[in-house]
């Protein structure tokens, strides 16, 4: 189980951008993690840092205490397995089959191990119809449950997904938050960089929130998406997810999931008996 | 007035028909909604109202026929619908021309290409790039551009060309809360104007906020049309994979909880508008 | 900090490059050659670049010179022996083609080279199309100039996905070759099919459409400029003719 931590961490584009600025962030194992923030606040640059594809321009990562630095990317996708946004730039198997087996393969897995990760994964996703299927004929949102799979069968005691729902149907979307559990089930850590704050708050027990490189929340959804945290999250052109405005509407407190607004409602009228 | 009639839609080498028998009549001013599982023929129904399906990419019309201001366009050549049908991709990568040397030469191929005069192409550059807020990428390099920042120059691309209809498949998928509001905005704005669009989408909240009428698709057929707050309210949209907007989401969760009432539903329609 | 020459329009500098090529090539010799040479370095001069133009021409035409001379030098015809190694006669009139050789090599290689580094390929694509070519030839052109940029971009991006999925790069020759493979044929395979989508954008966009169009990029050009191209291109051809009247 490994322990991520980002300590004072910058990072600056060679074209001058800052992207990351001091960022301090320790992720336990087993977390269930969410970054939000605005495009450009530094969510994918910071994902990225977690299994080396970036370095940092300033400040350390550790995995387990260990600063990652002189550790190649491949040797650390054993432990960081991370999904991109875009599917389409990976994909060189003429099947979906080889396609998912290729990450279990590079770390080492064969025969029957490399054949029940690639099934696990393909049946975690809902691809196992299409294990013999072209890549390319499976449509932009099957492609990205593709790429997750070709991540889980790697079998990694952490998994980074950027933005995972993006383009997702409501099917898709619940797989994928299904996915998550199941994850956490396993004891492994999820960090997901996410817009959508339903998704958010319904999936994750944790959320940190960045505005221009920096955290300027870190809490669970209910802390963050609080009234009183109304103006910081306001300033990063964040809105708590339905639920949890219409539960402020209501003064019912923070209920950033359904499940809590309707507690708190359920609370309120046997109060009012 | 855009209309597609009677179109059943076959993919080259493919049995099931992407789309069957699909009738649609966009009149100009309007905001139509396409919402539906992903595979159900949303980015089929796209292509085939801009006139690339079948021209550009094969597969057959069945019959059905695509006709653009009185004029049926299934044997005419694609330059034809050039500024007067504009499309925009899921994958907005994919989408930028490959040719522009910064975002503003991007953005104004389009303009350049209907043969307006040079004044011209620099006025619709501007304001295509100052509606979506993105003036201060205009000497960035196209291919420096993230996901989000490229489907906002494509959307300005599109718009530079004041086409008289413009169809939109998943505009802002990769979008964050804010940057999906703006958008939003500039939509209600052309069509004000009196450009019809066809956007499809997974968020139905942004539906909600703009559409007039919505479609529901349903394994290429139609299986729900009418006005956008009767169809987001249909009980049936969960059973086609489609998620409705919070507001219809959370008031029927809480009324199956037996916790409605009109204060809460008044609280609903106040916090989620 | 574009200079004079680099100021100039791209027909006239195109004019120039091959106008000197020319030249050097079908009137040989020494005078001529060296003549272009030295006025393909005179121009990089007034646009700061004359030893870097220098420099890049003699590696380009490095290898070639080297088999010239190896080859002219010691199996040209000739009568005056020089020296010998083994079997191989090294003549002076090998030695002298060799010479010839070598000038008008580096005469074209000034030439061409003055022009590529002087030129932008947008602005030498405008000014064509202005002058009438058509906006699909200028596409064509300008999409294979960002070809290989884009190309390299995309294998970046494939790389850091596949490093991502534990594929090694950084390790030895054997891995470095074997990691090839899982980046090459994404890069290839997804620029393939995004041609096809990209084209099917384009459609939409106009660039099927026939006719003319008024281009954002101007290029200046001037009378004088047209004056001396004309003269340029007279001037070669008279040379041209002199020197075959000459051989005859």
């Amino acid at each position: 189980m490994t322990r991520l931590a980002l300590e004072r961490v910058s990072f600056t584009y060679p074209s001058g951008v800052r992207a990351l600025a001091d960022v301090d962030l320790v992720v336990e194992p087993g977390e269930r993690l969410a970054i939000v923030g605005q495009n450009g606040s530094g969510k994918t640059t910071l994902v990225r840092h977690l299994n080396g594809l970036l370095r940092p321009t300033g400040g350390r990562v550790l995995h387990d205490g260990v600063d990652i630095a002189e550790e190649r990317v491949a040797r650390l996708a054993a432990t960081v397995g991370l999904v991109f946004q875009d599917p389409g730039r990976q994909i060189f198997a003429g099947r979906v089959r080889a396609e998912v087996a290729f990450g279990p393969r590079n770390l080492g897995r064969r025969r029957r191990q490399l054949d029940e990760a690639v099934d696990g994964a393909l049946a975690a996703v809902g691809l196992a119809d299409a294990a013999d299927a072209n890549p390319y004929d499976l449509g932009y949102s099957r492609r990205k449950l593709l790429a997750l799979a070709g991540v889980l069968a790697m079998g990694t005691p952490v998994v980074v997904l950027d933005e995972p729902t993006t383009g997702q149907d409501a099917r898709g979307v619940a797989r994928i938050a299904g996915i998550v559990a199941s994850l956490h089930a396993q004891r492994r850590t999820v960090v997901a960089s996410s817009h959508d704050m339903r998704f958010v708050a319904e999936t994750f027990t944790r959320v940190v929130v960045m505005r221009a490189g920096r955290i300027v929340l870190d809490g669970t959804p209910e802390a963050v998406f609080a009234e009183e945290n109304g103006a910081v999250l306001a300033s990063t052109f964040l809105a708590p997810p339905a639920a949890g405005l219409v539960g402020a509407r209501l003064g019912l407190g923070s209920t950033p999931t359904e499940r809590a607004l309707l507690e708190a409602l359920g609370a309120r009228d046997a109060g009012d008996d | 007035m855009l209309e597609i009639r009677a179109a059943t839609y076959r993919y080259a080498g493919v049995a099931r028909p992407a789309l069957r028998d699909v009738d649609l009549a966009l009149s100009d001013g309007e905001i139509v909604g396409v919402v539906g599982a992903n595979e159900s023929g949303k980015s089929t129904l796209c292509l085939v109202a801009s006139g690339l399906a079948p021209a550009s990419i094969g597969g057959s019309l069945g019959g059905g026929s695509l006709v653009v201001d009185g004029r049926t366009m299934t044997e005419r050549p694609l330059h034809e619908l050039a500024g007067v049908v504009a499309i925009g991709f899921q994958d907005a990568a994919s989408q930028l021309s490959g040719v522009a040397a910064t975002v503003f030469e991007e953005v104004a191929l389009g303009p350049m290409n209907l043969g307006l005069p040079l004044v011209e192409t620099v006025e619709r550059t501007r304001e295509a790039l100052a509606a979506l807020r993105i003036g201060d990428l205009a000497e960035r390099r196209p291919t420096q551009l993230s996901g989000g920042q490229a489907q906002l120059v494509v959307l300005a691309s599109l718009l530079a060309m004041r086409p008289r209809h413009l169809v939109l498949d998943e505009p802002t998928a990769q979008l964050d809360p804010d940057g999906s509001r703006l958008v939003g905005q500039a939509l209600a704005r052309l069509a004000a104007e009196g450009t019809s669009l066809l956007v499809a989408e997974h968020r139905t909240d942004l539906l909600d906020r703009i559409c007039t009428r919505i479609v529901v698709l349903d394994e290429g057929r139609v299986v729900a049309t009418g006005p956008a707050s009767d169809v987001l309210a249909d009980p049936r949209l969960h059973g086609w994979g489609v998620e409705p907007p919070a507001r219809v989401r959370l008031a029927s969760e809480i009324a199956a909880a037996g916790l409605w009432s009109p204060p809460i539903d008044a609280a609903l329609v106040e916090a989620l508008g | 900090m574009p200079t004079a020459y680099h100021r100039l329009n791209p027909l006239t500098k195109m004019t120039v490059a091959a106008a000197g090529s020319v030249a050097a090539l079908a009137v040989g010799g020494y005078v001529v050659p060296l003549a272009v040479a030295a006025a393909m370095l005179l121009g990089a001069s007034v646009a700061h670049l004359a030893g870097r133009l220098l420099g890049l021409s003699l590696l380009v035409s490095l290898p070639i010179a080297v088999s010239v001379v190896l080859v002219s030098v010691f199996t040209r015809v000739g009568t005056t022996v020089l020296f010998s190694i083994g079997p191989f006669d090294a003549t002076l009139q090998g030695a002298d083609f060799a010479g010839q050789t070598l000038v008008r090599l580096l005469a074209i290689a000034l030439s061409v080279g003055l022009f590529s580094t002087t030129t932008d390929p947008r602005a030498l694509v405008a000014d064509l199309e202005r002058r009438g070519a058509p906006p699909r030839l200028a596409f064509v052109a300008l999409a294979t100039v960002e070809a290989v940029p884009t190309l390299a971009e995309r294998a970046r991006v494939i790389a850091e996905a596949q490093r991502a999925r534990g594929l090694d790069t950084e390790g030895g020759l054997v891995a470095r070759a074997r990691g090839l493979l899982p980046i090459v044929g994404p890069a290839i395979l997804s620029s393939l099919t995004d041609v096809e989508e990209r084209s099917l954008a384009l459609e939409t966009r106009g660039f099927t459409r026939p006719g003319r169009r008024e281009l954002l990029w101007s290029v200046p050009d001037s009378a004088r400029q047209t004056f001396a191209r004309r003269l340029l291109l007279a001037t070669l051809v008279v040379l041209v003719a002199a020197h075959a009247a000459r051989l005859v």
